[in-house]
């Protein structure tokens, strides 16, 4: 049983925060209360020390997290864990392949088997997945892609194949967090990619508060949102104080959860 | 040995390099690629850039004879291929110019580039500054510190300096950084990789650049020796210079190739950039080679007296060169590399960069009273002027006065 494989039709939503941020102890706490909400997915990032894909906000909290030396064992630890209470929410990992590799592919799908639903290995290109796609499909998780717009209809024909979950669209040229949401041509490319495949496509990258989500439900055809970098940068706007920032979580996804 | 023939058509030297990076930048890669192979097909590209070479860089750079250190190493005749000699002061800029011709040709009208030591950014700037096209250059602030000459001169070439203060705030997150601007700006943009590391097809475009290299001092030295030489001596950081010169004499298996690598304080210390002395295979800035990293495949941070080789990672061609052990790989520590940089300004009359000091430490060190009759090609890539202030300070002169 995969929880990817039963999400909702529409309005997904996906919530992505980093393990071990900004310590062990009080991610478990911010977790829980993510968790606690029911989101259809969440989306555990596990840091690494050059995330050359994500923009100032998630390379923050990376080295929030590494600077106590969180190991890649008690991130693993921390989702098993958080597991048990998670019902129908899909768990997905969002990585970078260093730290698979270097765990030991076997040992790493071992340890999040049965766990985990979907893992998104973000400088893993279709050109060089054929073997990680192999062992994780025998382990029924689903290797989740990323399409950006600057993958042509030939390309993306290529990628969608054969894939399971959700297809994680960028939806501006840019790392994690930036750049302006351009409505249109999000719209305009989402509908080419959903005439290609019947798995839910979530757009990420970029989306910052309640309105953004509306206006992708509104505006565009996508099945849902991915929110990460905005739910971090609360944490620091809230001057790096715990309680007060999981109560900010709180009111965060009460109002993106349309 | 069979015929030296790499990497695959999807950039793999082996099992080494390949292409490790974001969806959003895979389209312009294979793109790249594209245009690349193009490209080498093209006598137009080939003739324009033959031209820059001879009438802009002053190649061929000379193949010098240097008698009084071989008579103080008391072992095999020293040349040095001086490509310290090339307008820039280094060899990157023969790089710089074939990949800014080519984006030329990709219609691309921005231009970036990482710098360590600030060679390769004042490369690119050069360029930049002669084709008209806007240049930023990522630089890491502890190098923007000790390489104050190449920030000024990067600046008075019309570059924008972008100081980098993520991770070890150097080489590394200097290219952490380019690749996220690439991200951002993927359609107006080039990015000038300059070394033979990153993605697909860098490592082998870069090499083929700088093979200029090799190929001129493989015709130098049987000019004046009529054989071929019995070593070549280059160091490594990333590996441009080195492979530039090594690619050529692959084939010719009595030439015996070295790679000499910055260990900073000790290969065996924290305290290193021999990443293939001290390294273990991983995936960095899009390749898979060597790298310096921790149990949990977290990279370290380099240390090296020279900014040029203060690099965790190296070329994927490297690896696979030290696999199949075509190159053997040495680590030479700062203060080795700082006594060679002061005996060869003394001896022969040129100040080297503290790069290819430790290329000429392992040759003092490893051939002293040894291999008399043999001949040595070493890769003088660069030129110590940026390292003045660098080198005074570690030797304990005051320079300011």
């Amino acid at each position: 049983m995969n929880n990817l494989d039963t999400l909702p039709k529409k309005k997904i939503l996906s919530l992505f925060m980093t393990c071990g941020f900004p310590t062990l102890s009080q991610s478990k706490k911010i977790f829980n209360e993510i968790l606690s909400h029911q989101p259809d997915v969440i989306e555990f990032g596990l840091p690494f020390s050059d995330p050359m894909a994500d923009g100032p906000i998630i390379q923050e909290a990376n080295k929030l997290a590494l600077s106590s030396n969180l190991s890649t064992q008690q991130s693993l630890n921390l989702i098993k864990e958080l597991s048990k209470s998670k019902n129908n929410t899909s768990f997905v990992i969002m990585c970078y392949l260093n730290t698979v590799r270097k765990f030991g592919l076997d040992k790493f799908i071992k340890s999040i088997k049965n766990i985990v639903d979907g893992i998104i290995i973000v400088d893993l290109p279709f050109e060089e997945e054929s073997e990680i796609k192999k062992s994780l499909s025998k382990n029924n998780i689903h290797l989740i892609k990323l399409i950006s717009p600057m993958t042509d209809k030939k390309r993306a024909q290529k990628l969608l194949k054969g894939s399971k979950g959700f297809i994680y669209y960028v939806s501006a040229t840019g790392i994690t967090g930036s750049n302006k949401l351009d409505f249109k041509e999000i719209n305009k490319n989402v509908k080419f990619l959903k005439k290609m495949t019947n798995i839910p496509v979530l757009v990420g990258f970029g989306i910052k508060s309640k309105n953004d989500v509306l206006e992708i439900s509104k505006k565009t055809n996508a099945d849902g949102v991915i929110i990460g970098s905005a739910l971090i940068q609360k944490y620091f706007d809230l001057k790096m104080d715990l309680n007060k920032y999981v109560i900010g979580l709180k009111k965060f996804i009460q109002e993106v959860k349309i | 040995m069979k015929t030296y023939k790499q990497p695959s058509t999807i950039g793999r030297f082996g099992e080494f390099g390949g292409m490790y990076v974001a969806e959003t930048l895979m389209p312009l890669l294979l793109n790249l690629d594209k245009s690349y192979k193009k490209i080498q097909k093209d006598k137009k590209f080939k003739k324009e850039l033959n031209d820059l070479f001879k009438n802009y860089v002053g190649r061929p750079s000379s193949l010098h004879y240097a008698k009084n250190l071989s008579k103080f190493i008391n072992g095999p005749k020293v040349y040095f291929k001086r490509d310290e000699l090339n307008h820039t002061g280094a060899h990157k800029i023969n790089n710089c110019l074939g990949q800014i011709l080519l984006a030329k040709k990709m219609g691309k009208t921005r231009i970036i580039a990482e710098t360590g030591a600030g060679q390769h950014g004042v490369a690119t700037a050069t360029v930049c500054s002669l084709f008209g096209l806007p240049c930023y250059i990522f630089m890491g602030s502890k190098d923007i510190e000790r390489q104050k000459p190449n920030v000024f001169r990067m600046k008075l070439l019309g570059a924008t300096i972008i100081p980098v203060e993520s991770g070890s705030k150097s080489l590394k997150d200097a290219m952490n950084e380019a690749l996220r601007d690439w991200i951002k700006n993927v359609r107006d943009t080039f990015y000038i990789i300059g070394s033979t590391a990153g993605p697909h097809p860098y490592p082998k475009m870069v090499r083929d650049f700088q093979s200029v290299i090799g190929k001129e001092a493989r015709e130098q030295i049987l000019k004046v020796e009529k054989k071929l030489p019995d070593y070549l001596i280059a160091c490594v950081g990333g590996g441009s210079n080195a492979m530039g010169l090594f690619y050529p004499f692959l084939n010719d298996k009595k030439v015996k190739i070295i790679g000499v690598e910055a260990a900073g304080r000790g290969a065996k210390t924290e305290e290193t950039a021999a990443t293939m002395t001290s390294g273990t295979p991983g995936i960095l800035h899009g390749s898979y080679s060597y790298v310096l990293q921790d149990n949990d495949g977290q990279i370290k941070e380099a240390h090296s007296i020279s900014a040029g080789l203060d690099y965790p990672g190296v070329g994927p061609e490297h690896s696979h060169l030290k696999d199949i052990k075509r190159v053997k790989y040495f680590g030479i520590n700062d203060k080795e590399a700082l006594e060679a940089f002061q005996t060869c300004s003394k001896l022969e009359g040129i100040i080297p960069a503290l790069e290819p000091s430790h290329a000429l430490a392992y040759l003092i060190k490893a051939f002293k009273n040894k291999h008399k009759n043999k001949v040595v090609i070493l890769n003088m890539c660069g030129r110590g002027d940026k390292d003045l202030f660098t080198a005074a300070k570690a030797i304990g002169f005051d320079a300011d006065e």
